[in-house]
C-alpha cells in the first residue's frame, strides 16, 4: 500500500451525508443490509442529527460567497457549515481566536466586536434553515 | 471533520470474484480491506469514495490470481486539530470524560483540559462549580461539544494485560477549555436567559 496524498481534499458534513444517502443508506436498520456497511450507517445517523441534515449544495455555496468580508480560514468556515452557530458563545467556539479578528471590519477599520460577531450570526441564520426540532421537543 | 485520502495498492484478486464485474469486485475487495479499519496517520475509513484508475491483472507465477494496481480514494474520518466536535459522553474515570460519536468512541478529555474550576464530586461525576457557586454536573448521555487538541495513533501493545483497557488504535483527545465549548445546555441556558434579560429592557 502507498499513500499517494494524506489529504486529497476535506468534506463538510453535507457532502458526507449527500455521498451515503447516494449509495442507498437509510436509517432503517434492516434497509441498510446490503447496499451499506453498518459501520457507514452509524455514521449516517450521526450526521443526520447535525445541522447537515437540511443543507442543500446551494445554501453552502451561498454562505461561502457572503462569508467573503469576514475573512475567514478554511477550517473556520468548515466549523461553521458543519455546526450552524446560533449564539455568540457557540461563534467563539468555532472560530479562532473571534474577539481579536472581529474587531475589524472588511476595510481593516476597527469596529465594535460585538456587533459584527451579530452580523455574522444573521448571515448564518439567513444562509443556512434552522435544524429541525428534535423529536422530544415534538411529543411535547 | 472528513477527509480524502488517496491510496495506491497492488490488490491481489481472488478468483471467486472473477464473475463479477472488475470494477465492483475491485470495489468489494477494497471495502473488505479497509472499511471500519483504522489506517495509522490516516484515519478511521468510514466508505471507498471512488475507485481513479485500474492497471495491469498479472498473475504472478505461482499465484492463483490476477494483480492490479489500484488508485482510490478513501473517505476517512480525521479531525483535524481545533476542529469542533459534538458528542456524547459515555463514561468517566479519575482522569477524566469519555466521548463517544456513536460511530467513533475514543475520545477522551482529559481533566486539565477542562474549563477551569472543575473537579470531581463526591460520587465520582465531573463537576464545574461556577463563580456564582453553581454546580455544574457533566452526567452520562449528556451532549458536549469538545475541540480536538490532539490526535494519537498509539502502536500496537506486545502485551495486554487483563485489566487494561481495549487497545484503540486511534484516539482523539479533546478539550473544553474556552467559550462556547462544554455541555450543549449550558449555552443554550445562556443565550434563553439573554433574551429574557432583553425582554425585560425592553
Amino acid at each position: 500500500m502507498k499513500i499517494e496524498k494524506t489529504n486529497a481534499g476535506f468534506l463538510t458534513n453535507f457532502e458526507v451525508l449527500d455521498f451515503l444517502q447516494s449509495r442507498g443508506a437509510k436509517t432503517d436498520p434492516m434497509g441498510c443490509l446490503g447496499a451499506v456497511a453498518a459501520s457507514e450507517c452509524k455514521v449516517y445517523e450521526y450526521l443526520l442529527k447535525t445541522p447537515a441534515c437540511n443543507q442543500t449544495r446551494e445554501s453552502i455555496n451561498e454562505f461561502v460567497t457572503r462569508c467573503e468580508s469576514f475573512k475567514l480560514t478554511n477550517a473556520d468556515k468548515l466549523n461553521v457549515i458543519n455546526w450552524r452557530p446560533s449564539s455568540a458563545a457557540d461563534a467563539y467556539a468555532m472560530i479562532e481566536e473571534c474577539g481579536k479578528r472581529f474587531s475589524k471590519d472588511e476595510r481593516g477599520e476597527a469596529c465594535n466586536e460585538d456587533e459584527r460577531v451579530e452580523e455574522f450570526l444573521e448571515l448564518v441564520k439567513e444562509a443556512f434553515p434552522p435544524p429541525p426540532p428534535k423529536p422530544e421537543a415534538m411529543i411535547e | 471533520m472528513f477527509v480524502l485520502s488517496q491510496i495506491e495498492h497492488n490488490l491481489p484478486m481472488p478468483p471467486h470474484l472473477l464473475s463479477r464485474p472488475l470494477v465492483d469486485a475491485i470495489k468489494a475487495e477494497l471495502e473488505r480491506l479497509f472499511l471500519d479499519k483504522v489506517v495509522a496517520n490516516l484515519g478511521l475509513c468510514v466508505s471507498v469514495y471512488d475507485i481513479r484508475s485500474v492497471e495491469g491483472g498479472f498473475i504472478f507465477p505461482g499465484e492463483g490470481c490476477s494483480t492490479y494496481k489500484v488508485s482510490f480514494r478513501l473517505l476517512m474520518f480525521r479531525p483535524f486539530v481545533g476542529e469542533v466536535l459534538v458528542g456524547k459522553i459515555s463514561g468517566y474515570d479519575e482522569k477524566g470524560l469519555h466521548v463517544s460519536l456513536d460511530f467513533f468512541s475514543d475520545i477522551s478529555i482529559p481533566g486539565h483540559l477542562m474549563q477551569y474550576g472543575t473537579a470531581r464530586a463526591l460520587d465520582g461525576r465531573w463537576m464545574l462549580k461556577t463563580e456564582d457557586g453553581d454546580e455544574l454536573y457533566l452526567d452520562l448521555d449528556d451532549e458536549i461539544r469538545f475541540l480536538v487538541s490532539s490526535i494519537k495513533y498509539p502502536p500496537i501493545p506486545v502485551e495486554q494485560k487483563e485489566t487494561d483497557r481495549a487497545f484503540a488504535p486511534m484516539q482523539i483527545i479533546g478539550s473544553i477549555k474556552g467559550d462556547g465549548l462544554g455541555l450543549l445546555a449550558w449555552w443554550a441556558a445562556d443565550e434563553e436567559e439573554g433574551e429574557a434579560e432583553a425582554e425585560a429592557e425592553e
